[in-house]
């Protein structure tokens, strides 16, 4: 492991600019969103305290993009390099579910892997707690362990930069002129700094905090109410899909350019009404409830099951977009007291 | 960089075969050799309009055309049979796992069709028929509305009725002056000794309605749900258990399926809608 020291943000990311597109943190409100970096112009670089609005999917598998052409067909281009600053380990967690899905052995997506393969990931330590994070109720903290090139640690004066990979340690390496050591004491003030915020994460959950697995809530709670209750103030505008940066599904169509026939790859919701619809006019869900039932099973059933990991990161990204106020960590909740309430009868029953 | 797997092989449609007023198959010849298993799907794209789930209905024998028998359901269907012969088309796959015709071996198969759900049928019948000793026999019920929306007429009524080891019954819900057949959906015509139930296994396609009672039927006959075999269409899209169109419960139709033993499926609440 290689952890260096750097007092001032910007010499570090320019360096990184000077050898691939870079996309920073820009702050958009209350929130922060990705802009491309340039060096020259004068942009405010920011340390995003927690992390940004939008899903980090977006830079792996775009919201739309060109996926076959006919007649001639068409292959991924090579992708150049880039870098991305100020992903959280939330974010982290979601790329390795993406992965899952899109890297597996026999039906990998070509373009998913090319951008994956020359994505730069360059992490940072979580300063806060956001009004909606939960990451601690997945296992999540507020720091990143692995799935890095770089982790930027903000401490007193400056930032700990950590190279998680080879592709970090090249980099520090070829650039030891910008860092300097870190100063005895650092490491430790980081990780104070770290253990503070997996308190306040672990204060602000405690309530939503169960000693059940979330599979087997959810999973007993599949013929729940909570699903049709929740569906009432629900206006299907999908935004909890779309920001979700595990939510992977997509649309495919055709469509006609000016000298050829494209196949287009976009994303779609799981929260539309005619999402898994049929031609010939049959639709498994075409309650708004079952649908929204079948998002929980998904995320924290079906997946799991397949793949060995939720389907969840507790980013709250799903919270802060619900118009309708709809809160996973309330819903899961209430499946949580079911349950509970359903064991109880039952070990009565029992007696 | 690996092979892009959202992008057809090119094809030709070469022949068009009306089937029923609602139903052609289309022969269809791609580019490059094209190896199936009978059962799996193919992701067929009228370029620039869509893209659909079809089985084909010819045998996996074949590798340089084969048939898909298509109804006119929605808006890539309407489209494909306004097609002319000499269209170019797309196709994707083969998808998904197909008919386990191994675990077949030594069984009497019990096939219970509806409507155009003999497309995938008839490639499984004729993979079948190819190796026809490897089975004890082969029992085909098949039912559709009217006589005019039978399918392969030529062979329903002609070839397959004469074959060795095949027992083949017909019917229609709603007969017409010509028909001397039976009368009544495609349940009616099943009855519990036409096949040994402990040595058998069941073959169900059809439409969704049919699916379920038929399924239902072949339990009454005391078929275990793990030897009911049911082709499931769900909204296949990316074909490779990824876009999440047909998920039923943890399955993916395009890649677990689209071939279910009832036993996989009978859990899930909605498997007929």
């Amino acid at each position: 492991m290689k952890t260096v020291f750097i007092n001032k943000l910007k010499p570090f990311l320019d360096a990184v600019a000077g050898w691939c597109e870079l996309y920073i943190p820009k702050k958009a409100g209350k929130h922060y969103v990705y802009s491309k970096y340039d060096p020259a112009g004068g942009a405010v670089v920011e340390f995003n305290e927690i992390r940004v609005c939008t899903p980090v999917k977006e830079f792996l598998f775009p919201m739309h993009e060109l996926a076959a052409t006919f007649p001639k067909s068409f292959e991924p281009e090579d992708i150049k390099p880039f870098a991305v600053f100020g992903l959280k380990n939330c974010d982290l967690r979601s790329i390795e579910i993406l992965d899952k899905v899109f890297e597996e052995e026999e039906f990998e997506d070509p373009f998913y892997a090319a951008r994956r393969k020359n994505m730069f990931i360059i992490s940072s330590d979580c300063t806060e707690v956001g009004e909606s994070c939960f990451c601690n109720l997945f296992k999540g903290e507020g720091f990143a362990r692995v799935g890095f090139d770089l982790n930027v640690s903000k401490v007193e004066g400056g930032f700990i930069i950590e190279a998680g990979s080879q592709k970090g340690r090249d980099f520090i390496e070829e650039h030891s002129g910008l860092f300097s050591d870190v100063q005895p004491g650092l490491l430790t003030q980081r990780d104070e700094i770290r253990d503070q915020v997996n308190k306040q994460l672990a204060q602000k959950n405690a309530e939503f905090q169960s000693d059940a697995a979330i599979r087997d809530i959810v999973e007993n709670g599949q013929d729940s109410d909570v699903f049709d209750f929740e569906a009432r103030n629900c206006v299907e505008c999908q935004g909890c899909t779309r920001v979700c940066p595990t939510c992977h599904c997509f649309y495919l169509y055709d469509t006609k350019r000016k000298d050829y026939f494209a196949k287009m790859k976009m994303w779609d919701s799981c929260m539309r009404m005619a999402y898994a619809a049929v031609a010939g006019g049959a639709n498994p869900n075409k309650v708004l409830g079952d649908r929204i039932r079948h998002r929980f099973m998904h995320k924290f059933v079906y997946f799991l099951d397949r793949y060995g990991i939720d389907m969840c990161v507790g980013c709250g990204r799903c919270v802060d977009a619900d118009v309708s106020g709809m809160d996973l960590r309330v819903v899961l909740k209430e499946l949580d007291k079911e349950f509970k309430d359903k064991n109880r009868k039952k070990a009565k029953a029992a007696k | 960089m690996n092979k892009n797997l959202y992008q057809p092989v090119n094809g030709e449609i070469i022949e068009i075969i009306d089937e029923s007023p609602t139903i052609k198959s289309f022969v269809v010849a791609p580019e490059d050799k094209f190896n199936f298993k009978t059962g799996q799907f193919v992701e067929l794209t009228l370029p620039g309009e869509g893209e659909a789930p079809f089985t084909p209905s010819s045998s996996p024998a074949q590798t340089d055309k084969m048939e898909i028998t298509i109804m006119k359901a929605g808006r890539v269907t309407a489209l494909l049979h306004q097609c002319q012969k000499g269209q170019k088309v797309g196709i994707r796959g083969p998808y998904g796992n197909g008919y386990p015709i191994d675990d077949f071996v030594g069984k009497e198969i019990y096939i219970v069709g509806g409507g155009v759900g003999l497309a995938p049928i008839r490639s499984l019948f004729l993979t079948l028929v190819e190796r026809i000793k490897d089975f004890k026999s082969i029992v085909c019920r098949y039912g559709a509305k009217t006589p005019a929306d039978l399918i392969y007429k030529d062979t329903l009524f002609g070839s397959w009725q004469k074959i060795d080891g095949v027992d083949m019954k017909l019917t229609v819900d709603e007969a017409n002056d010509g028909w001397d057949g039976n009368v009544g959906v495609v349940t009616t015509i099943c009855k519990p000794m036409d096949v040994d139930i402990k040595n058998g296994a069941a073959v169900i396609c059809g439409p969704p309605i049919m699916m379920k009672f038929a399924t239902f039927k072949m339990l009454e006959f005391g078929f275990k749900p793990k030897d009911i075999y049911l082709s499931m269409e769900k909204n296949m899209s990316c074909g490779v258990g990824k876009c999440g169109h047909c998920m039923i419960g943890k399955y993916y139709v395009c890649k677990d399926g689209p071939v279910f033993t009832y036993d996989q499926l009978k859990d899930y609440p909605d498997i007929w809608d």
